[in-house]
């Protein structure tokens, strides 16, 4: 009799799992539940539909349904999973009541922190999540003409830009001093600002929230902020992301200080024969060892991957993770890996710092873009604990990912300075920011000793 | 829906939280970048002054020792960071 898999949730890790599940035990029954109309579509690119770069929200789904039903994933749509019994090895679903389960995944994902103000219930307060919701705030957007985003995290820094892109008159609040305060440095993220200031974007920060107001038809018409209060149609809502494992931990599972839930190198759960992946676990860092939780899409995809192919009866381990990241910001491209100055210094981490402007291409090819690399390197060994970039697009995602491989392998300033790198007019400059950058590390580190 | 944190998740939070603008603080300080407002209230006043200067004076072994300590997935098998080979060829 074939081994039955209960995956819970849809998202990037439940079927990365799915298919981890049947990478490894082809004849395994396995049974997706998620309480979305959809899956398989990337929740990620919605704030690019917003802001017209992507034509239609369709372009969103990476495969139809029926792509599941030939792989013999058997997904359950519109479906909840109401507890869980790890002794009876059971789930307990909404309209099919008590399900028996011999692995069970866990991926349900992660909920927007609660933003804990008066007026929450109101009309008009946008939750970035879900497509077939994004496809009909899409319309209510065309007729909003003021709009507030609450917190500039990565997704509220996606949807200010694109509000802006749609003409909205846009304010962003944020408690802290400047944007993405949380894991960008201030100086990556000031042309980012200044971007957004040049797009007519208003920007509150050192703002708390305190209210959302609304009219006398339960519709929100303004944000009541420490700095006052501002109009608005719309309201979208960017706190941090908090897992969603209310569900895991009522069945006993243990959940680590970041609320995500504990898993090993093979994203085993502290209950027998339950795997865990995406947002609801946490990882440790590469360095440090210290957990984290509230990665991307490309890490909840692997780690479904990994808990997929361990409950199919298969081999695989994750690794600790060096967290290479970036996103678009205003006219903008922001990235980096581990750790920035904010967090080296939030930690107490002592670093060298070694900063370079460079180019992205030849500086007489067209479409030549600036890029800044600022890289943190261990005092005395100079090896590299961080990085953080800015620039005109070109090349910042590729050197973050490097960057932390470099990280992950412990190489030191010294080697990225004596660097290699390809020289191309139409897609590469003579001078590799990086090898700068660490030149000038090295020349730091240099000076601060003699 | 979310979950009770417990003493650790409370701890990490907060610790997380403040920390950060104290950095902010300093950076600013430093380079003259957007500065964090002033605390208000005895939990930022706490966290801001007396918490975050007690961390800051702590050796990095004791601190990192300190959040090792705390329950999570750092705890369980990892496979250690990857060394440097010898030539492939």
């Amino acid at each position: 009799m074939p081994r039955k898999t209960v995956i819970i949730g849809g998202g990037a890790a439940g079927l990365g799992s799915a298919g981890g599940v049947k990478a490894a035990d082809p004849g395994a029954d396995v049974v997706v539940y998620t309480e979305n109309e959809d899956v398989a579509y990337s929740p990620c690119g919605i704030p690019y539909v917003h802001g017209g770069e992507i034509p239609d929200f369709e372009r969103l789904f990476l495969a139809g349904k029926q792509a599941y039903v030939d792989a013999g994933i058997d997904v359950h749509y519109e479906t909840t999973v109401t507890a869980i019994d790890t002794a009876a090895h059971t789930v307990t679903v909404s309209g099919e009541g008590v399900v028996r389960y011999d692995q069970l995944i866990i991926a349900t994902g992660w909920n927007y922190a609660d933003p804990g103000v008066p007026g929450g219930d109101l009309g008009g307060l946008y939750f970035v999540k879900n497509i077939r919701r994004a496809m009909e705030w899409d319309k209510v957007i065309s007729e909003t003409k003021s709009a507030v985003v609450v917190e500039a995290g990565p997704l509220g820094i996606e949807m200010v830009t694109a509000l802006a892109h749609r003409g909205v008159e846009t304010h962003l609040i944020d408690p802290n001093p400047y944007a993405l305060a949380m894991m960008a440095d201030p100086d990556i993220m000031a042309p980012v600002e200044d971007s957004w200031r040049e797009l007519g974007v208003h920007l509150h920060f050192n703002t708390t929230l305190e209210a959302f107001v609304g009219d006398d038809k339960g519709q929100v018409r303004a944000v009541r902020t420490s700095g006052g209060e501002i109009p608005a149609d719309l309201v979208v809502i960017s706190t941090h992301k908090t897992p969603n494992n209310a569900l895991a931990e009522a069945a006993g599972i243990k959940v680590g200080s970041t609320g995500g839930l504990i898993v090993d190198e093979r994203m085993k759960t502290s209950a027998p024969d339950v795997w865990a992946a995406g947002d609801a676990v946490e990882i440790p860092h590469g360095l440090t060892r210290t957990p984290l939780q509230g990665l991307t899409g490309s890490h909840a995809y692997a780690q479904g991957k990994t808990a997929g192919v361990n409950a199919g009866g298969g081999e695989r381990a994750y690794r600790a993770v060096y967290v290479p990241w970036g996103t678009p910001a205003g006219k903008w491209v922001i990235g980096g890996a581990s750790f920035g100055e904010a967090t080296a210094t939030a930690l107490g981490i002592p670093y060298v710092l070694g900063v370079a402007e460079g180019i992205s291409r030849a500086r007489y090819y067209p479409g030549v873009q600036k890029v800044k690399v600022k890289l943190l390197a261990e005092p005395g060994t100079l090896r590299l604990i961080g990085a953080q970039m800015v620039g005109g697009g070109e090349g910042i995602k590729e050197r973050a990912d490097f960057l932390a491989q470099a990280i992950r392998f412990g190489m030191t300033l010294h080697d990225l300075s004596t660097m290699e790198n390809v020289y191309s007019p139409a897609i590469g400059a003579l001078n590799e920011p990086i090898v700068v950058a660490a030149t000038n590390g090295v020349a730091e580190a240099a000076r601060k000793k003699g | 829906m979310a979950t009770s944190p417990g003493f650790f998740g409370w701890l990490r939070s907060n610790s997380e939280h403040y920390l950060l603008i104290a950095a902010h603080q300093k950076l600013a300080k430093a380079q003259g970048t957007p500065a964090p407002r002033a605390p208000r209230g005895v939990k930022e006043i706490f966290w801001l002054k007396v918490f975050a200067p007690t961390y800051g004076v702590l050796p990095w072994p004791l601190r990192s020792r300190i959040m090792r300590a705390m329950p999570g997935s750092h705890r369980k098998t990892w496979a250690p960071p990857p060394r440097p080979q010898g030539p492939a060829v």
